[in-house]
């Protein structure tokens, strides 16, 4: 299917654009600016097996559907093989053949031909014309032309030859493909020249095995008059056909995260501050059985519950390993994937390159049309190839679904004690909205799980480091521990409860113990303050009754002496010594 | 051996041969073609030349993409000599005749 962003927007404004026509090959369109120059020749050089013939004739077959008829001369394969090898990318050319609108020609010389002197091309040119013409068809291949000329032996004859054919191309107004085999030295070499200067444009083609995987990519040598993406570009041959996803001419167009979307663990989505974003990425990283596929599984089976698609892409269990193993912690996949809200996809990493995986996901993400995908694990990806091979298959499988507006749940094994640095997963880091960390903490005889938000774009998140434990009704996180004692899991979170509990009975007990000291100092206070009240009250009353008496006893003195005055004045004696 | 040089010189020759118009090539093999039947095949072939940028369906027919190209039917199984015939001598013992009888 021809990509729509056809190239015509890297154009100067004001220039005249060259008039192009489309590869038909998804991806190809963007690397060549819009696709093949028309009405000019384009060169697909490589070595055998490179996929010159098979991208050619796709090529020609994709235009031949898509109403433009083509012609192929093929002076290596019979018509017959290259309608057999169509077949097995599901390629129909003998249904062409019949509506008119490809025509497979013949090109090899029988073998038996006895060459005696100088020879022309002329009746090929000839043929090609008047099909074209009878046809109505506007593109041509010529596949494997050097084969034809390797008969030629005067190295000027080839040459002669070839400007003729050229030139008469070019008035053809026939937009044409050519392929050939790169020489490095020979006559072969002055041809391999030659084709490179009369073409338009020229692709380089090549199958490279990198830590036993075999890669292909494609390169534009030169595209005149025009734009083009002048990276190495992965491609893949595919059962149906080729596939190639430029990283650099992709450009962002990653959508802006929707609603959030449960986890599938309640407490979690506190964690995350509600959830995470539909359309954002998640990477799921911790060691090996700290419960991230699992809960990667939860979520699977949450979303699905509400009626949404989900791509589980496995690297490292098989479909049925999976689905029993959660479902020993209560997860059901079983149920979504019979009502078809769930599809797996399955595959050993080291079973193909990174682009055939790559195509393979994006193929089924295109066909199913999943909300969510599931990549576990993105550590195995470094299995298709080593570490580049695992960077450009994530790089471009996260853009192309960001692009899409997919949530993609990535699921990360790290080991040991670099974990904090592997957590970014293969240098994607930038691609990664939310990190959830698993860990195991260590102590008092027994390891237990630990779970945190590390990073979460566009939210408020705790930072907290919570116990989370595996359940049979999947995964359960904790309520905090965070006493004195720090954060703390398991059985030593048991007893610090205990501990805690018992320090609190102990805190109360005393606290119960001094109140009551209190209280009985006060109602010792209290008793004194009575006492004391009362020897005040003795010792006043004492001390009215000693005033009183005082007084009583002056005022008798008074008494007795004043009527011993009154009778000395008077004269009366009482007789003197009565 | 007298048996079978009898055998060829009783035979017909039946031969087509593309050309592309007066291209250098074409005409050079077409003349010395045409010498050869007059001078050594008296009655004894059957050649048609065919023009292939007039006539491009017959060059398709035959599967012929160069020219110019010469094609023999009969008497012995198809036979192809692609090129300019640039050597008659060659041609000669191709078509079987014999060298006395090229001389005669």
């Amino acid at each position: 299917m021809p990509t729509s962003q056809v190239g015509r927007q890297f154009k100067e404004p004001g220039a005249k654009a060259l008039p192009k026509l489309s590869t038909y090959i998804r991806g190809l369109d963007e690397i060549l600016s819009g696709g093949l120059p028309q009405g000019r020749t384009t060169l697909l050089s490589g070595e055998p097996g490179s996929g010159k013939t098979v991208l050619g004739l796709e090529m020609l077959y994709r235009a031949a559907l898509n109403g433009e008829p083509g012609i192929l001369l093929s002076f290596e394969e019979s018509p017959q093989e290259l309608r057999q090898n169509a077949a097995t990318m599901g390629f129909d050319l003998p249904g062409l053949e019949a509506e008119g609108k490809l025509f497979l020609l013949e090109g090899r010389i029988e073998h038996r031909s006895i060459v005696e002197g100088s020879f022309g091309l002329e009746p090929l040119m000839a043929i090609i014309s008047g099909k074209a013409r009878e046809m109505g068809a506007k593109r041509v291949m010529l596949d494997a032309l050097d084969v034809l000329l390797a008969l030629m032996e005067e190295p000027l004859r080839v040459r002669a030859e070839l400007h003729f054919l050229a030139d008469w191309l070019s008035n053809s107004g026939l937009t044409s493909l050519m392929t050939l085999k790169p020489r490095q030295a020979g006559a072969g070499r002055a041809f391999q020249d030659f084709f490179y200067s009369m073409s338009d444009c020229v692709l380089l083609l090549d199958a490279r095995v990198l830590n036993q995987v075999t890669t292909r990519r494609l390169r534009v040598l030169k595209y005149r008059g025009s734009d083009f993406g002048r990276n190495e570009y992965p491609f893949v041959i595919t059962s149906c056909g080729i596939r190639t996803i430029p990283i650099t001419a992709f450009r962002l167009l990653h959508k802006p995260f929707g609603e959030r979307l449960p986890s599938g663990v309640e407490r979690l989505d506190g964690l995350l501050g509600g959830g995470f974003f539909r359309g954002s990425c998640v990477l799921l990283a911790g060691e090996p059985g700290t419960g991230k596929t699992l809960l990667a599984s939860g979520f699977v089976e949450e979303t699905c519950r509400r009626g949404e698609r989900v791509l589980y892409v496995s690297f490292e269990e098989s479909e049925e390993a999976l689905v029993s193993n959660v479902s020993s912690a209560g997860i059901d996949l079983a149920t979504p994937g019979k009502e078809g809200l769930l599809r797996f996809l399955t595959a050993m990493p080291e079973s193909k390159g990174a682009e055939e995986h790559l195509m393979e996901v994006v193929e089924l993400v295109e066909e199913f049309g999943p909300r969510h995908v599931v990549v576990d694990a993105i550590s195995a990806c470094q299995r298709m190839g080593g570490q580049q091979a695992a960077f450009d298959f994530l790089m471009r499988l996260l853009n192309f679904l960001k692009g899409q507006g997919i949530t993609i749940l990535l699921v990360n094994q790290t080991s040991g004690s670099k974990a904090q640095l592997e957590i970014s997963g293969n240098g994607i880091s930038s691609m990664i909205d939310t990190v959830v960390f698993f860990s195991y903490v260590h102590g008092d005889g027994e390891t237990n799980r630990a779970i945190q938000v590390l990073k979460s774009r566009c939210s408020a998140h705790s930072n907290q480091l919570r116990e989370c434990v595996i359940t049979d009704q999947g995964i359960k996180v904790m309520e905090p521990y965070s006493g004195p004692g720090g954060v703390l899991t398991g059985t030593a979170r048991k007893l610090q409860e205990a501990k805690d509990a018992q320090a609190t009975r102990r805190m109360e007990a005393e606290i119960h113990l001094r109140e009551m000291e209190v209280a009985r100092l006060e109602a010792l206070l209290e008793a004194e303050k009575a006492r004391l009240k009362a020897q005040i009250e003795q010792a006043q009353w004492d001390l009215e009754r000693l005033r009183a008496e005082r007084e009583r006893a002056h005022r008798e003195t008074a008494e007795r002496l004043s009527l011993r005055e009154e009778g000395v004045r008077s004269g009366i004696h009482e007789a003197p010594g009565d | 051996m007298d048996g079978q040089s009898n055998a060829r010189q009783d035979s017909v020759l039946r031969m087509r041969l593309f050309v592309a118009g007066n291209e250098p090539n074409s005409r050079m093999a077409r003349d010395t073609l045409e010498r050869i039947c007059r001078e050594h095949l008296q009655g004894r072939f059957e050649l048609e030349v065919v023009d292939v940028l007039e006539d491009f369906k017959a060059a398709l027919g035959e599967n012929v993409l160069v020219a110019p190209t010469l094609v023999i039917y009969e008497p012995s199984s198809q036979m192809r000599v692609v090129g300019s015939l640039c050597d008659p001598s060659r041609l000669l013992k191709l078509l079987g005749i014999r060298g006395e009888e090229a001389g005669r």
